[in-house]
């Protein structure tokens, strides 16, 4: 892409994690537009390998609709042990595999931090949003001692399984941390339409010469009292998003652990 | 790894003088500018103020206040004029929506609702009126309106449109703070399981990624703001050594990138079309079905679970259950 002519200047060999710990990186290359990588290795197998599962296991189940395609955890007579291929084997093997390329896709998301010498703030973010993928598919399973609470792998077999554990714990809705973490969704939509409409509203062009005067700061003190910043609002938004993810955390790991009725829960209040 | 540079001292700001505020009658600028330093530890801006005033924002305002004190009377109303029992069961107070669609036949039955309906509606419009001045006085491109007239769609949506749709008030939610989690749990049982609703579904899909959009969005410009990505109206124009090697980190990455302008689009359109989308999926619940559940085991985009009765579903308009009326709060036996 023309935009991207200064490309060459960055792409340097070295600076990877693999280099720190064994000296030599034979894995520090490109493919295309892509960064390898040992990690991106690891996480291309795995991916590979949990795909071709995937698909084994969707084909013997029968139902390729894209909808309905489902892969079910093990039942609760397996618990915490190992269950035959089609009776959530599949389920366990993809769930590994998931995470694994999960993990190993941060940390190539690190290297290409190390390479380009910026923050860790995007590994680090991404490190929150596997957490939510490992407390609902494998720690909650863990502590409430059988795989059979993870979520179905399947579009609407995920929905329903959201459904059943919403009326499980009798109404979700009364749990506090979902209240928090649904606020915390809503708020980043919010924040996210203010920021996107503050920079598309007030970008300079070549074309446009007249509006160079455009000032975001004193639109938003007009506007509602106070102008958080340009560097500033990207600490709001990433501190939301990080707050959201903590309070989805929180409300699916406390539910049938320690809280089994959100409705009693309130009644000491 | 860089790190970012103390933030040097920011001196106060005043808005610079337009015709346009002079346009307005009660164009001023409230307060004086003030300096939080503490903020300054947060790396947010410390100027507080000042804030404009104008005839939309005062409109506003008093109509906002106004709602909240007919909400407040219909809550004391509840609790025989009790302050003490209206803070102790303030979660459990609701203003209920009448039955039908005429006016209420009494304050208790729906008034008070329908009161506070109306000028929280004219509230909204006027601070519509406030965005559209001020963005005129600021020479912002309109996108601001836009995402507010869009979040004022879906609220009207809930509260107006679906409700005359179906035929009642009562389907839009009572305004309070545990009525509000009941009308959610029970509008998506009422409707059959708005799980299976697709524009729920499409919605939910754009309120999630508005999230980790934030999450990218901010981890990425956070991550290379120390050399210059966050200027990012200037970044539009010419990219520095920052936006560069935010491009190339999610070239890299995933092999796509966006750029200072076209990440905004994303971030904009996946904000506003979670409200969209979330308006569609409300005003087709009772036009497209009155029970998503059986629109997708119809449309073979879920499995079926169960037995259908069908003659309980094509019932329309839908018998509503009478909302609760008069008093929430009901002494326990004992107390």
């Amino acid at each position: 892409m023309a935009m991207l002519e200064f490309e060459s200047v960055y792409k340097k060999p070295g600076n990877t994690l693999f280099k720190w710990v064994f000296g030599e990186d034979p894995f520090d290359f490109w493919v295309g537009r892509f960064y390898v990588g040992f990690f991106g290795l690891v996480a291309a197998v795995t991916i590979a390998l949990g795909v071709s599962i995937l698909f084994i296991a969707v084909g013997q189940y029968g139902d390729w609709d894209l909808w309905r395609a489902n892969i079910p955890p093990p039942g609760r007579s397996v618990g915490l042990g190992w269950a035959p291929f089609l009776q959530g084997g599949a389920w366990q093997t993809v769930v590994i595999l998931a995470t694994l390329s999960f993990i190993a896709w941060g940390l190539r998301e690190v290297d290409i931090c190390r390479k380009l010498e910026i923050g860790f703030h995007v590994p680090a973010m991404f490190s929150l949003a596997i957490s939510a993928w490992v407390v609902l598919q494998i720690l909650r399973p863990l502590l409430m001692g059988c795989w059979c609470e993870g979520f179905d792998l399947s579009f609407t077999g995920h929905l329903t399984w959201v459904s059943n554990t919403g009326f499980r714990y009798m109404n979700f809705y009364l749990n506090p941390f979902h209240a928090y973490a649904v606020l915390g969704f809503f708020l980043t939509a919010m924040v996210l339409a203010m920021h996107g409409s503050a920079i598309l509203g007030t970008y300079n062009t070549d074309k446009d010469p007249n509006v160079e005067m455009r000032r975001e700061d004193s639109f938003w003190r007009d506007y509602v009292g106070y102008s958080i910043g340009e560097y500033g609002i990207h600490r709001l938004g990433f501190y939301l998003a990080v707050y959201t993810l903590i309070m989805s955390d929180l409300c699916i790991l406390t539910s049938g652990t320690l809280v089994k009725d959100w409705v009693d829960f309130w009644h000491p209040f | 790894m860089a790190t970012i540079l103390p933030r040097p001292v920011e001196p106060i700001e005043e808005a610079e003088p337009s015709v346009l505020d002079d346009a307005d009658l009660l164009g001023i600028r409230l307060g004086t500018p003030v300096r939080l330093d503490l903020l300054s530890d947060l790396k947010i801006d410390t100027q507080i103020g000042t804030i404009w005033l104008g005839t939309w924002g005062l409109l506003s305002t008093v109509l906002f206040v106004a709602g909240l004190g007919v909400t407040f009377l219909a809550g004391m109303d509840q609790v025989n004029g009790n302050p003490w029992v209206l803070v102790k069961y303030f979660a459990n107070i609701r203003v209920s929506p009448p039955d039908g669609l005429g006016m209420a036949h009494s304050l208790r039955d729906g008034g008070y609702w329908q009161i506070v309906t109306l000028l929280w509606a004219g509230s909204t419009l006027a601070w519509a009126g406030r965005c559209y001045e001020r963005l005129v006085r600021h020479k912002w491109r309109p996108y601001l309106l836009v995402a507010w007239l869009s979040a004022i769609l879906l609220t009207a949506t809930i509260w107006v449109f679906h409700p005359i749709v179906v035929g009642s008030w009562a389907d839009a939610p009572a305004l309070g703070l545990n009525s509000d989690l009941s009308w959610a749990q029970n509008f998506s049982v009422l409707w059959g399981n708005l799980y299976y609703n697709p524009f729920h579904q499409l919605a939910i899909f754009f309120l999630f990624g508005s999230t980790m959009l934030w999450g990218m969005h901010g981890a990425t410009i956070l991550a290379t703001g120390s050399e210059g990505s966050h200027h990012e109206d200037n970044e539009i124009k010419s990219m520095s050594s920052g936006s560069e090697k935010a491009a190339l980190f999610w070239r890299w990455t995933m092999g796509f990138n966006a750029f200072p302008k076209s990440i905004h689009d994303w971030l904009w359109w996946y904000a506003v079309g979670t409200v969209l989308s979330s308006a569609i999926g409300i005003i087709m619940t009772g036009v497209m079905t009155n029970d998503w559940y059986v629109w997708g085991v119809d449309h073979g985009t879920v499995a079926q679970y169960g037995p259908i009765t069908r003659s309980a579903i094509n019932q329309y308009p839908r018998p509503m259950p009478p909302p609760p009326t008069g008093y929430a709060y009901v002494p326990a036996p004992g107390k």
